[in-house]
């Protein structure tokens, strides 16, 4: 039997996880997930948080910031794997945390939670580096399929809490409800966009530069807050210097959470609370290490242009 | 054992083998219309050779080549790959039609860049002359690999009879020659850092034919003032010869911008023992352009790869939307605003002396 408190306890040290315990909690997680609806409830107060990307100290630094889960009620926007040397660990920490306190954290799924993406940013490379095998990324995949998609934070004026954004597709999050999100991304329609679109100064949606999901403007989150009666859009998915941005007179917020992406990029990240009163808080924090060198990794990345 | 100063010029010039990678990379992801051919017979002298290279025991050369060929690169870095040598080779077009085919390209630091080669290709029986310069150590894997291959021969004008390289040692590797010479392509190893005036001389080198002289990442590995020797160096030699000379220089780099990403790129590229002497001297546009107008240039045409891409204002793009959407096509980029701040953080400049310097449409676009 899997003992969570201590494999919580290995993965905040980094240490290897054995395959037979990370297949198990894969399994204990999907049980929990498969009865979660494409949109969780999700009660004030609540720490909401962007992405994390495998940058599992600067994970460490957010509970620091934040507060220790379960003392602080936590939801994580997705995008835990990919680009940082500890995809593996930083998503085994979350399932962790969700399978041993299932209320106190919520998990949604972010564009990179997919089978497709994991292959080209690094999870993939990363399980096959430390397992030899693709046992660990197919279980791992598995759970991606049966992640929320989405929250709603409070009850009437509350946060709509989302990886990416707003669909053309998709007028209100009931809409969102009855979708059968337990398959890998689609590369469109509504599900895909959810995960994949952008806010930008747009007049009502527009191609996005990344080749899936789209853009959109401020109308289209006005017609969106006003329809669903909520008073915020929370979402991760861009990087932003400062960890956070609001926008569309505060109608829209950007959280993200990985400082230093990629150990490279030299920006701060936040957390968001969201108070009973549903009043916003943010914090900020730095990363943990300032350089790739200091990250105790076989593979130093120096993705420049040299 | 090897000195400090070997040690650093073994990592500037190891940064050659990243450069390869990435070009290698983005070419296998099919970025560049037509392929590159010429890549792979550089990827092979690099193998026959390298273990033989200042600095590298066996072991090592088979990590260094496993890192550089085998691991795939994140599409950000494919995209600014062929960003960086689109604008390069689009300038260089521009220079080339401008003078009619008739003029001349020098390489400095050229490494295993495969740009004479596809010139060349594109340009045969025209007057259009090629030369590259770069450390001796750099050259002869260069020179072996033009001259086990026919069909770079026969580009460069040497005749089809290749040479096939073997060599077995250091001594035998270090006795390779460094130099190779025909009508239209000069190959010359020498460090750029002994470039003083009347020191060396640079006889294929013709003063009167209109001269674009680039640097791609190779100037910002040396000090200012040995960034101001060497543009005085060649500008003394043309002006010198002829009053009316025109002499440009295209150099692509990467600027500092005063901000945390910069900052995080000083550590990142001191982690590896690599030190960028401009990077925070000149780290805007602004600033090289008043460096480089200083200096005495006619103009500096300055721009960064993010403009160029198209990521500040559409309108501004140097690659058409159809060619843009070929290349988005190739692979999902999962994060815009990394690769706007990666490309803000690379110039090209366009400058030097001559007629055509002044104002270049391109550089100028308002979007």
């Amino acid at each position: 039997m899997l003992d969570l408190d201590q494999t919580i306890e290995i993965i905040q040290d980094c240490k290897h996880v054995p395959e037979a315990d990370v297949e198990e909690l894969c399994t204990k997680a999907i049980e929990l997930l498969i009865d979660e609806a494409n949109i969780q409830q999700v009660d004030t107060p609540v720490t909401i948080c962007g992405d994390i990307h495998g940058q599992l100290h600067d994970l460490l630094t957010l509970f620091k910031t934040g507060g220790k889960c379960p003392d602080t009620r936590y939801l994580f926007l997705g995008d835990f794997v990919d680009r940082g040397f500890y995809s593996l660990e930083s998503f085994l920490l979350l399932l962790a945390l969700k399978v041993r306190y299932p209320d106190r954290i919520t998990l949604i799924r972010g564009n990179h939670e997919s089978r497709q993406i994991t292959t080209v940013y690094g999870f993939y490379d990363e399980c096959i580096r430390k397992y030899g095998s693709v046992n660990v990324w197919r279980h791992c995949c598995e759970v991606f399929d049966y992640l929320s998609l989405g929250a709603v934070v409070g009850g009437k004026g509350g946060v709509f809490c989302i990886h990416g954004g707003l669909s053309p597709d998709i007028e209100t999050i009931n809409q969102i409800r009855v979708l059968d999100r337990k398959q890998e991304v689609p590369h469109e329609g509504g599900m895909c966009d959810l995960l994949w679109s952008d806010p930008e100064d747009v007049p009502g949606w527009a191609i996005s530069p990344r080749g899936a999901g789209y853009l959109f403007g401020k109308n289209e989150v006005d017609k969106f807050l006003q329809l669903n009666d909520i008073s915020l859009i929370a979402r991760a998915h861009q990087l932003v210097m400062e960890g956070y941005k609001e926008m569309f007179d505060q109608g829209l917020v950007t959280v993200w959470s990985a400082p230093n992406y990629c150990y490279r990029c030299g920006n701060l990240a936040s957390v968001l609370t969201i108070d009973d009163d549903l009043s916003r808080n943010y914090k900020v924090f730095e990363a943990a290490t300032q350089d790739v060198t200091s990250i105790p990794s076989k593979k130093p990345a120096l993705d420049y242009f040299i | 054992m090897i000195s400090p100063l070997q040690r650093h010029d073994k990592l500037v010039r190891a940064t050659d083998l990243d450069a390869l990678s990435c070009r290698f990379n983005a070419n296998q992801r099919g970025y560049f219309i037509p392929p590159d051919k010429y890549i792979p017979e550089m990827i092979r002298s690099y193998q026959k050779h390298l273990p033989f290279c200042q600095g590298y025991t066996n072991l090592s050369v088979n990590r260094t080549l496993r890192a550089a060929f085998q691991e795939p690169k994140l599409p950000l870095i494919n995209r600014g790959t062929y960003f960086r040598t689109k604008s390069i080779d689009i300038v260089l077009d521009d220079f080339i039609s401008q003078h009619e085919n008739k003029c001349q390209i020098v390489s400095l630091g050229s490494g295993s860049d495969t740009r004479a080669f596809r010139t060349l290709e594109k340009y045969p029986d025209s007057g259009v002359i090629y030369h590259e310069i770069d450390f001796p150590e750099s050259t002869k894997i260069k020179r072996a690999a033009i001259v086990n291959n026919s069909e770079i021969m026969k580009l460069i004008k040497s005749g089809d009879l290749i040479e096939n390289v073997a060599v077995s040692s250091r001594e035998e590797f270090e006795s390779l020659k460094s130099d190779f010479h025909t009508s239209v392509y000069h190959l010359y190893g020498l460090d750029l850092r002994k470039l003083t005036s009347s020191s060396v001389e640079f006889p294929h080198v013709d003063p009167t034919l209109p001269t674009i002289i680039i640097s791609e990442c190779v100037l910002c590995y040396l000090t200012p003032e040995e960034n101001v020797q060497i543009l005085s160096y060649w500008t003394d030699m043309f002006t010198s010869s002829c009053p009316t000379a025109t002499m440009a220089f295209l150099i692509y780099e990467p600027m500092s911008l005063n901000d945390s990403f910069g900052k995080t790129m000083v550590k990142n590229l001191s982690g590896r023992g690599i030190t960028l002497p401009t990077f925070e001297k000149f780290p805007d546009l602004d600033s090289r352009k008043q460096f480089y107008t200083g200096f005495g240039f006619n103009n500096a045409n300055v721009t960064d790869l993010s403009v160029i891409g198209g990521y500040e204002k559409e309108g501004q793009s140097w690659i058409t939307k159809e060619e843009f959407n070929r290349i988005s096509s190739l692979e999902l980029v999962d994060e815009v605003e990394e690769i706007k701040l990666l490309l803000r953080h690379y110039c090209l400049i366009f400058t030097g002396i001559g007629q055509n310097i002044r104002n270049v449409n391109l550089f100028n676009k308002d979007g």
